[in-house]
């Protein structure tokens, strides 16, 4: 146990290491051998993630709870504490977010060989990995939060890499306020849960993971989670407010496809094993107290999603945007599983799609690389044969993200397990879900349809990118393979992307569900939908469609439409109901004309209005007393020098000493505040005894 | 050396320092005097602490008990507990740095020296006084210096702004004196309950604060109810003004704005804590019972503080004036902390001061490092500083993200921790449910707008490429960056540990929530289960 909890403790502190040094050190000793030790560095904590899950698997998959004190909460001894949580669901995620963070060091010592700030970027990148992996190890709500704001905080750093110019500055600021957003709803979710539960919350994790813990609290209390109150949905729904920001969830998701704004390499770490991940990671860990309410909320929003961001994907020339609404769309696929209670077929989609994503983006980095950085598939085209690797990669993870298998065989890539089990969960929930009536089949029927959309999108950037003819014959002439570095890294991820699903499919996707049951969740109301594996409804799905042909004709399609370039493509999009659709599409359905026109706009006119408001209002107010209390002063030394002067007998001279006084010191301000003063003292002391004797 | 004189030394070390200052010949030579004295004034300020440190001394240590005003009942009377310790620390080790920040005040430096060291006196006196009159003594004393510094030393509008100061403050002054003149009189009535000196007027602040019997006198139903519900509002503006609070607040964006860079450090990172440490010290420990019957305004000022002094901070065009908005916005935390009465609201409050005097001296310091290059303030007019001065503007990020509350450095403590306070609150007698939830909502929207125009400020300030005319600008100073860096430093390391703080305050605040808990019986219920 000892040594499985020590295993992570350094594989998560190693890349905060390597953070501090090379921001300290990097440049004046390490020089350009920065992005080998910082890869090293990864490796290493890769390594010990590797050891600790084998210890761990060895152990029989304990589950583990180490804490330390942090801050003191009152002199009662109770405390706010930091430690791990070690479970098949954070032991899963540690080994991913290490491999693939390892990967992408190691692709971008190739990708930023030309850039001046080359250490730094390897800094900001390892202190990213840390802040993923201190939200995986978290075993407190508020430990979690930390490490989810640093993730906030690096991604900010790493989108606004090349801050120098406006597009990145703008997508750096635009993803941590939306994200800003989404933790706005966790705080008052975990503020509503505090309140309810106290600071038992707060305490670290029981055995099963905290949530669990909660669960059991918030039962103790005599609330249920299958009739729950209404505060405990809203506490759950609040808690996926924080999900909705990160993974970039409708409608908080436009910050993703700017995100690409970044470096590749960060767009390649962002899509796959950290930000986004970490978003479907908190639906897994809060699972356990969501209400039937929050689940149907959740799945919607899964729903909506997914099937939003695959129109977008479909008519987007931009490479890297195609793919980051593809990122959209699996995202969309993962919390729909969550909503739907195929819980461990989200994660391990999640995993699967942590490689297949991550290589798609570097193999696009490599594209783009090679192509003088021009994104724009239009000036693509038969770049196979100048980047052969590159497009093997490229075409693998594309087949895997498309669900391929076998036609009906049990053998596919590892996007076929994963995606299956979604949408055998989704089948299962829009059958059992009887209150929405005849919608209820939109959650199975939506995300079968996108599933068949998902190799045509997928094909069609492969064909525009890779196939026909080369339609900028300038750039296709200085295309280039990319350096060993890079394709080192898309090598190994491609294979992963093959043979992880089957690997996972037959050890760790049954980890994940032994912790669901384990954890004492089973009775959740969708109970159903994990059993769908082999449930009937399940088969009914399977045999007609996912194991059959129908990725092989969607694929097919998109190969053979694309190969042309847009020639085909373009015909269609005049036909008039298509040319709505995918006007709509093209524009991003004006989610950010909708949010810079109503709601930036709103905030810039409620801050110009307070600032005007302080500035006339309430400083106008002041100055008006400022004055009030001169003209005053200018009134009563008048007064004094006309009336009550004169009044005094023979006293003339005295009387123009004292005008003559008054005219000099001309500082009628500071007779105010004397007089102010004065004033006060007076009322005060009047109040004082109307009090008094009343 | 005995600890009570010590803490004495400390409070009339920089006074001495300051006259030394006017009689030594040079500049050079006023500088040295005033770096020394701000060192020496540190290290006594660290032997009290070490004196004081995890000794869990719930009372007020170190007493020192002298006859001044006879007629009156005014003792000199001061000490130290855990209330205004991490506040001291505070105020000497910001002022070393303080004095490091004004090596390059030229105008009559010997002048400006002396001023900043009488401050300090002043600054250090309100902390620990522990009679009520001698309190109020300082707490003016305090504001003539500081009324000089800006006046003098200020930018364009130095006049307007240093006279605004003072009359706000003055304004501030006069209500505080006005309760005191009722506690004054009030007292002796207690004489039956009381624990000593009953009988005769008082201005002692433990025992007003713990006297059972002047307890009674001022609570709900009591013979001066009345007055206490006064009292509480007169208080409370009174410390409004210096916190700063909406509607109290608009003398703070003038004073910063003209002030130079190394005052205005003092000013956001001490001076407004004296607001802080008033309320915690006297309006809610003398009254109670008014605290929760008003809570939901004071509250309801904290959470407009918040949310209006982040709109206005976004609506500035003058970096500085952002800044100084931004203090109102943090500063609301602490009056919203204090209002709920919860144990958590009162430490993240607390916590909130002390990160806060951090944060804004570093922010304040940060916008000076350019403006002493660029020579004005305009947001649209800077950009690209993080091409032309890497290190400096890594530090900024520190300092700027950690005004903005984030995990793991200062401000997100208090901040978070007022927050929970907050909903903590609900189910207490007289706090209905709605309204508390909807502060709590409101307060953390404020994370969004403080997120908003820090970042918003970040992107067009340091971000985009260089200005042409940034290519005379002479580098940064490794006094520059000293400043920086232990700002910075600071600002990580009571991030990760506020035990720092903690240590010092809890065995206090158990004793001042004993006090409100007999208010709010919910009050004590203790954080954590």
């Amino acid at each position: 146990m000892d040594q499985i909890k020590w295993l992570i403790v350094t594989a998560t502190l190693l890349p905060l290491l390597s953070s501090a040094a090379v921001i300290f050190l990097g440049k004046r000793v390490f020089g350009r051998a920065t992005g080998w030790l910082a890869t090293a560095v990864m490796a290493g904590s890769f390594g010990c993630a590797v050891a600790a899950l084998w210890a761990w698997m060895a152990a029989g998959h304990p589950t583990i709870v180490w804490t330390v004190p942090w801050i003191p909460l009152n002199a009662n001894g109770s405390w706010l504490y930091l430690g791990v949580l070690i479970d098949s669901l954070g032991i899963e995620m540690v080994v991913m977010v290490t491999l693939i963070s390892t990967l992408v060091h190691l692709y971008s010592i190739g990708y930023m060989a030309g850039d001046s700030r080359f250490e730094r970027f390897f800094s900001y990148l390892s202190l990213f990995t840390f802040a993923m992996l201190s939200i995986v190890t978290a075993n407190s709500i508020v430990q979690l939060f930390v490490g989810w704001e640093l993730v906030g905080l690096t991604s900010y750093l790493l989108i606004g890499f090349w801050f120098e110019k406006r597009g990145p500055q703008l997508a750096c600021k635009k993803a941590f306020v939306m994200n800003r957003i989404g933790d706005t709803g966790f705080l008052i979710g975990f503020g509503i849960l505090f309140y309810k539960l106290g600071g038992q919350l707060l305490l670290p994790a029981a055995d099963g993971g905290m949530f669990v813990a909660i669960r059991q609290l918030i039962e103790a209390q005599g609330y249920s989670i299958t009739n729950p109150p209404l505060w405990l949905t809203i506490a759950g729904i609040g808690l996926f407010c924080g999900a909705i920001g990160k993974s970039a969830q409708f409608p908080l998701h436009t910050w993703l496809p700017d995100a690409m704004e970044g470096p590749t390499p960060v767009s390649s770490i962002v899509h796959s094993a950290t930000m986004v991940a970490a978003g479907v990671y908190l639906t897994g860990r809060i699972y356990p107290i969501l209400t039937p309410q929050a689940h149907l909320f959740v799945a919607t929003i899964g729903l909506v999603t997914l099937v939003m961001a695959a129109g977008m994907a479909l008519v987007m020339t931009d490479i890297k945007r195609v793919l980051a609404y593809s990122t959209l769309s699996q995202l969309g696929y993962m919390v729909l599983g969550m909503g739907v209670g195929a819980y461990s077929f989200a994660i391990f989609h999640l995993i699967t799609h942590a490689f297949f994503k991550c290589c798609l983006f570097q193999c696009a980095g490599s594209v783009i690389h090679a192509a003088h950085h021009e994104q724009d598939m239009k000036h693509y085209g038969g770049l196979i044969r100048k980047l052969p690797v590159t497009a093997l990669c490229y075409g693998l993870c594309m087949l895997a993200i498309a669900g391929a298998s076998i036609p009906y065989t049990t053998w596919g890539l590892s996007g076929f397990y994963s995606k299956d089990g979604i949408v055998a969960g989704a089948v299962n929930y829009g059958s059992a879900l009887s209150a929405l009536g005849t919608w209820a089949n939109v959650f199975w029927i939506a995300p079968l349809a996108v599933a068949y959309v998902t190799p045509f999108y997928m094909a069609r950037s492969f064909a525009l990118t890779f196939l026909g003819r080369p339609r900028a014959q300038h750039l296709f002439d200085h295309a280039h393979e990319a350096p060993l570095t890079m394709l080192a890294s898309q090598i190994v991820l491609a294979t992963m992307a093959v043979v992880s699903g089957w690997w996972m499919w037959q050890n760790l996707a049954v980890e994940s569900e032994e912790w669901f049951h384990s954890a004492g969740v089973s009775w959740v109301q969708s109970a159903a939908a994990i059993e769908a594996h082999h449930g009937h409804a399940m088969h009914r799905v399977h045999e007609a469609l996912l194991q059959g042909w129908g990725w092989l004709a969607s694929l097919g399609l998109g190969l053979l439409v694309y190969s042309f370039g847009m020639k085909i493509s373009s015909q269609v999009v005049r036909l008039p109901l298509i040319h709505t659709l995918y006007t709509w599409a093209k524009n991003k359905y004006y989610f950010d004309e909708l949010y810079d026109g109503v709601a930036v706009n709103i905030g810039k006119a409620l801050a110009a209005l307070a600032g005007g408001f302080d500035k006339h209002l309430i400083d106008g107010l002041v100055n008006f007393a400022g004055r009030a209390g001169r003209d005053t002063a200018h009134g009563v030394g008048r007064f004094d020098l006309a009336v009550v002067d004169g009044a005094v007998d023979g006293a003339a001279a005295l009387a123009q000493d004292g005008g003559r006084w008054l005219r000099t010191s001309q500082s009628g301000r500071v007779r105010g505040y004397v007089l102010l003063m004065f004033v006060g003292l007076i009322a005060g002391t009047l109040a004082l005894i109307f009090v008094a004797l009343r | 050396m005995d600890m009570a004189a010590l803490l004495n030394w400390m409070i009339f070390l920089p006074l001495i320092g300051g006259v030394l200052c006017l009689a030594v010949a040079s500049r050079q030579a006023a500088r040295q005097v005033a770096l020394w004295t701000s060192i020496a004034t540190f290290v006594l300020s660290v032997i009290l602490a070490a004196g004081y440190y995890g000794q869990g001394y719930a009372g007020v240590q170190f007493v020192t008990q002298l006859r001044w005003i006879d007629s009156i009942n005014v003792e000199y009377r001061t000490g130290v507990d855990g209330l205004s310790l991490p506040l001291v620390l505070l105020t000497t080790a910001l002022s070393v740095l303080v004095v490091i920040a004004s090596w390059d005040i030229q105008k009559a430096a010997k002048a400006y020296l002396a001023l900043y060291l009488f401050l300090m006196t002043g600054m250090l006196g309100v902390f620990l006084a522990l009679d009520l009159f001698l309190f109020y003594v300082f707490f003016e004393v305090s504001l003539l210096p500081m009324y000089f510094l800006i006046g003098v030393w200020g930018g364009p509008r130095k006049e307007y702004a240093a006279i605004k100061f003072f009359l706000y403050t003055l304004f501030g002054s006069i209500c505080l004196l006005v309760v005191m003149l009722g506690i004054y009189f009030f007292t002796p009535e207690a004489a039956a309950g009381g624990a000593s000196g009953g009988g005769q007027n008082t201005w002692d602040m433990i025992r007003l604060q713990t006297d059972p019997a002047i307890g009674a006198l001022f609570a709900r139903g009591g013979p001066h109810w009345g007055f206490a519900k006064l009292a509480f509002w007169l208080t409370l503006i009174a410390f409004l003004v210096k916190l700063p609070g909406v509607p109290f607040h608009t003398w703070l964006p003038d004073a910063h704005v003209e002030a130079p860079t190394p005052i205005s450090m003092i000013l956001a990172g001490v001076l407004l804590k004296m607001g802080g440490y008033a309320m915690m010290r006297i309006t809610w420990p003398f009254f109670p019972d008014a605290a929760i019957l008003f809570w939901k305004c004071a509250a309801g000022l904290g959470v407009i503080s918040i949310v209006y002094g982040a709109f206005c901070a976004m609506a500035q065009a003058d970096w500085k004036k952002l800044v100084a908005y931004s203090s109102v916005s943090h500063m609301g935390y602490v009056l919203l902390g204090l209002a709920v009465l919860t144990r958590a609201g009162f430490d993240g409050a607390y916590y909130q001061m002390i990160a806060h005097g951090i944060t804004s001296a570093m922010m304040f310091f940060l916008v000076g490092v350019v403006y002493d290059r660029a020579h004005h303030r305009q947001i649209d007019r800077l950009g690209g500083l993080w091409l032309k001065w890497p290190a400096y503007s890594g530090w900024a990020a520190v300092g700027f993200f950690a005004a903005m509350g984030l995990p793991g450095l200062c401000g997100f403590v208090g901040e978070v921790m007022v927050l929970l306070g907050t909903f903590q609150a609900v189910g207490n007698p007289g706090f209905p449910t709605a309204l508390v939830y909807t502060y709590g909502v409101l307060a953390a929207s404020g994370v969004i707008l403080t997120a908003g125009y820090i970042l918003w400020m970040f992107q067009r300030v340091y971000m985009g490429p260089q200005r042409a005319e940034y290519a005379g600008y002479e580098p940064v100073k490794g006094r520059e960056y000293f400043i920086m860096v232990t700002l910075g430093l600071a600002a990580l390391v009571f991030g990760v540990v506020p035990y720092l703080v903690f240590v010092m305050t809890n065995p206090t605040f158990d004793g001042i929530m004993k006090i409100i808990s007999v208010a709010v019986p919910a009050a004590q219920t203790a954080l954590g289960g």
